[in-house]
């Protein structure tokens, strides 16, 4: 059963300098129970479209297209429809800097919050009783339910966030960029955390992030984001050892992979910085950093293609 | 916290020094002073020379004085011959209902004011806020109080020109409160709207800062409404900067009663400030900078403590 | 031309160019440059000697003339035209205003560089000085001294910048931090340079940005700090500022005769004037910190 589709999902931001399109036609499903991750670079989209799947995008934004998630259309739901999905049916793990959460509540308190609001729980006792349950679950100890954020670690953050956004049982995960701010150790026990979060509650999980292998942990798929688009869709493993699109490469191999002391001493960067959504080359948006690059790339963008079993990718030398 | 008190208390010390050494620099003959006009024969005015320890070496003075002021005995006024913690004390109700009221009504008008501009920021709304409240601060306090009372009072006969009772009245009970009330009102709009804007404009931009918070957006993704995220999650965190910003701006408030309260001959510490200065009458003065500055420095003491007691992030000790 | 004066040329004309882009900074200017213009032109304006009381009832003036019945602004309690008043108030309350400021920046300035650039006890014993100043009601601290001094135009001054310099001195001590922060990563001091050449070549030019943007917010509070205390009577008795304006029309009865037209010209200038800094100093306040603009 499809958990989550998206047919030609176009975001535009607008400024006061003009329509940013930060995503362009993403189109993509993940079955029920199923685990996408969602690679790329800094301003490639893929929070523009998280953030879309629970429309948290502000007001002005253009959003058209298609997201069904669990049967439910969310472009077309009421606000308070769209209220009661959020959250329940699926819920955002953000990026556990001090600033998404409040600092000057509980974190029990704020872990409870959505219990209260969408009424999971009878009463107040239950909510902190479960509070405490869903701290434990990922590792911490219940009582930690009375710290303030600013009190707690990078990662012990990290773990409330994610205890809070499973506190109302949703069906589809999206980590956020989960394990970005942490140090290296602390990153190893969240993903495995989530990992045995996924199999024990049969959770549907998106997972975003610009580390191409942290995905090969956690995701069945990877998506590969360039400039608002997807530019390479495959089986995780498959695409990290040898991606279709020469900057799924570049992706992969600018990372050291964790545990693998050889590519820690030479790492290959890709020159240049991505495009800004404002300022996008013609045709192939990815062409001036390619090293593949021909003059035809600069004519046309060129669609996602078939490049091998149930393996896509953007690119003409596909 | 106990840190702070000492704080408080060492500032109160210097203002005691500041205090007795300057006036000491002026008052070269304070007793000649005392009875300038007067004619009191001169063995008198030496022998109240000698009581008043004038005659010692100036630390021993300075003892003399940090003992009488911690009695409240603050010398005697020149205008009035009277001690002057007696002129203080009399005036102080007046005074305290005054800028209590003043302060009041601007903090809660002007944040008010200040949330409701960010929240839709750059709107009409905002901007007449904004521009309102800035242009009511750009003006000298007193001179709005002249206008009110001229456009009011004068003009329109619906506010008395001055004064706390009605002269001659011996009203009682609720009629002596509705006197009074209709007195206080104009120097109180007077004294808000001169003030309202600092707290408009710090509340603003608090609140803006707060807004582009992640942990708003995250509020909005558990499935709060608009309206619940903002009470719960912007506002009150919004409201921590202007906590601190009552001590700063009782500061002014209080130091804005002495004109305001001039103009609409309102009996408070402010017209007796300004009635010194006539003079000048030099104790009174001395007395009314001792208490100003102590009633600012305690207030900034509870501002502090109560800004310490809202903020988690504060170390508790 | 030498290659730093290029560049500070340059950085000049850009600023320039931002502030001009400014609305609410243009408009500040302008109406600035007018009162500032009247200021200068004031003899031109009014006859000074219109001010002189003797000379207003040898001339026959009307007593409390309305602005219909005599000149643009009609006359006060001495027959005296508040046109000249308001013109050659201009010159005081813009002087005292501008002169207080640099007084107060220069001393806050001087403060701030040094606590923050010697660090250790020096800027403990300054801090300490400066919040002991900044906690003191600052309108009963300026009427102690100006009772104590007397009433002079400069002694006012000298309050006002006595009284003010703390907050500029906070300000520009945090600037110095920062920079000193950026300098020693920097290879200035490698370099062997002295601390003379390390304030003058890397620190004051970092920092004057912001010097000059809290300038303009301090004239407004120097401009008001003197209209109150003309206002109380420790003005000068001889020079007649636009608080002093007020002052005469309240003592003498403006209010109760309805004699708008004695105290409202003087009290519009001061508010026009106040908020024409204030609308500058904001602008350049973004300038200095782009961030700001984005809490606006």
């Amino acid at each position: 059963m499809t958990m989550l589709s998206v047919h030609d999902l176009s975001i535009t931001y607008r400024t006061r300098s003009g329509p940013l399109p930060a995503v362009r036609g993403v189109g993509f499903d993940l079955e029920r129970g199923g685990s996408l991750g969602l690679a790329g670079e800094s301003g490639c989209g893929k929070s523009t479209l998280a953030n879309a799947l629970l429309r948290l995008l502000p007001a002005e934004t253009e959003v058209t297209g298609e997201i069904v998630m669990a049967g439910q259309d969310v472009l077309g739901l009421s606000p308070g429809g769209l209220r009661a999905a959020r959250w329940t049916t699926g819920a955002i793990v953000f990026q556990g800097a001090l600033h998404a959460l409040n600092p000057v509540q509980t974190v029990g308190r704020q872990v409870a919050e959505p219990m209260l609001v969408h009424s999971t729980v009878p009463s107040g006792d239950a909510a902190r009783a479960r509070t405490g349950e869903l701290l434990e679950r990922v590792g911490l100890p219940a009582d930690r339910a009375d710290s303030y954020p600013h009190q707690l670690s990078g990662g012990q953050r990290q773990r409330v966030l994610i205890a809070m956004a499973l506190a109302c049982d949703p069906q589809l995960l999206i980590a956020d960029e989960p394990t970005t701010a942490l140090d290296l150790m602390v990153q190893a026990q969240v993903l495995s955390l989530i990992e045995d979060l996924r199999r024990d509650q049969d959770l549907t999980l998106i997972f975003i992030t610009h580390d191409l292998s942290v995905l090969t942990y956690v995701c069945d798929d990877i998506a590969v984001m360039y400039a608002g688009r997807i530019v390479e869709r495959g089986p995780s493993f498959e695409v990290f050892e040898r991606g279709a699109h020469p900057y799924t490469r570049a992706l992969s191999a600018a990372f050291p992979t964790i545990g693998d002391p050889a590519s820690r001493m030479s790492p290959a960067g890709l020159g240049g910085d991505p495009p800004t959504p404002g300022n996008l080359p013609p045709g192939c948006p990815f062409h001036p950093r390619c090293p593949l690059a021909e003059p035809r790339c600069r004519e046309e963008e060129p669609p996602l293609r078939e490049s091998g079993p149930g393996r896509r990718a953007a690119c003409i030398l596909v | 916290m106990g840190r702070k008190v000492l704080g408080s208390i060492l500032t109160l010390a210097f203002v005691l020094v500041f205090n007795f050494f300057l006036f000491r620099v002026v008052q070269t003959d304070p007793i000649g002073s005392l009875f300038r006009g007067r004619n009191v024969p001169a063995e008198k005015i030496a022998d109240l020379r000698e009581k008043f320890g004038l005659d010692e070496p100036i630390g021993t003075q300075f003892v003399f004085y940090v003992r009488e002021t911690a009695q409240l005995n603050l010398g005697i006024s020149y205008q009035s011959r009277q001690p002057v913690w007696d002129e203080i004390a009399r005036r102080i109700p007046a005074t305290v209902v005054l800028v209590g009221v003043s302060a009041i009504l601007s903090a809660v008008i002007g944040t008010i004011g200040g949330i409701v501009a960010a929240w839709r920021r750059n709107s009409l709304r905002d901007h007449a806020i904004t521009s309102s409240t800035m242009v009511f601060y750009s003006m000298p306090d007193f001179w709005l109080g002249m206008i009110l009372l001229l456009g009011f009072a004068v003009v329109l006969g619906w506010f008395p020109v001055g004064g706390m009772i009605s002269a001659g009245s011996n009203a009682t009970g609720i009629a002596w409160l509705l006197d009074y009330l209709h007195h206080l009102f104009l120097p109180a709009l007077t004294l808000t709207l001169a003030y309202l804007g600092e707290y408009a404009l710090v509340a603003r931009s608090s609140l803006l800062d707060v807004m582009g918070e992640d942990y708003l957006t995250v509020a909005r993704a558990k499935g709060l409404r608009d309206v619940i995220v903002r009470r719960k999650h912007a506002v009150p965190n919004a409201l921590l900067p202007v906590v601190t910003l009552t001590a700063i701006n009782f500061g002014f408030v209080l130091s804005g009663a002495i004109a305001v309260e001039t103009v609409f001959s309102w009996p408070g510490l402010g017209k007796a400030t300004a009635d010194a200065i006539r003079g000048p009458d030099l104790p009174m003065l001395q007395g009314m900078f001792l208490l100003f500055s102590a009633a600012v420095i305690v207030f900034n003491l509870l501002a502090d403590i109560a800004y310490a007691w809202l903020d988690p992030r504060v170390e508790k000790e | 031309m030498s290659l730093a004066m290029q560049r500070r040329r340059a950085t000049a004309r850009r600023i320039w160019a931002q502030f001009r882009g400014s609305r609410q900074g243009m408009i500040g200017l302008v109406v600035l440059v007018v009162f500032a213009l009247v200021a200068v032109a004031a003899p031109l304006l009014a006859d000074i000697a219109e001010l002189n009381p003797v000379r207003a009832r040898a001339a026959g003036n009307p007593q409390w003339a309305s602005p219909g019945e005599f000149g643009p602004l009609g006359t006060d309690h001495l027959r005296r035209s508040v046109w000249a008043q308001f013109v050659w108030g201009s010159r005081v309350s813009l002087f005292v205003g501008l002169a207080a400021t640099i007084l107060t920046i220069f001393i806050g300035s001087v403060i701030g560089i040094l606590s923050g650039f010697i660090g250790g006890k020096v800027d403990a014993a300054l801090m300490r000085i400066t919040e002991w100043f900044l906690v003191i009601p600052f309108l009963p601290l300026a009427i102690v001294l100006a009772s104590v001094l007397g009433r002079s135009v400069w002694n006012i001054i000298f309050v006002i910048g006595i009284t003010s310099w703390p907050s500029t001195a906070r300000l520009v001590r945090a600037q110095v931090l920062t920079v000193k922060q950026r300098l020693f990563v920097d290879r200035a001091r490698s370099l062997g340079a002295g601390p003379g050449h390390l304030i003058t070549r890397h620190i004051l030019p970092n920092v004057s940005g912001l010097i000059l943007a809290n300038a303009t917010l301090a004239v407004p509070i120097a401009i008001l700090t003197e209209t109150t205390l003309a206002f109380l009577g420790l003005g000068d008795p001889s020079s007649a500022s636009w608080g002093k304006t007020l002052e005469e029309a309240f003592v003498n009865g403006a209010i109760v005769r309805n004699a708008w037209w004695y105290f409202l010209p003087a009290g519009i200038g001061i508010l026009v004037v106040v908020l024409a800094f204030t609308l500058i100093g904001r602008t350049m306040e973004e300038i200095a910190d782009p961030r700001m603009s984005r809490r606006r």
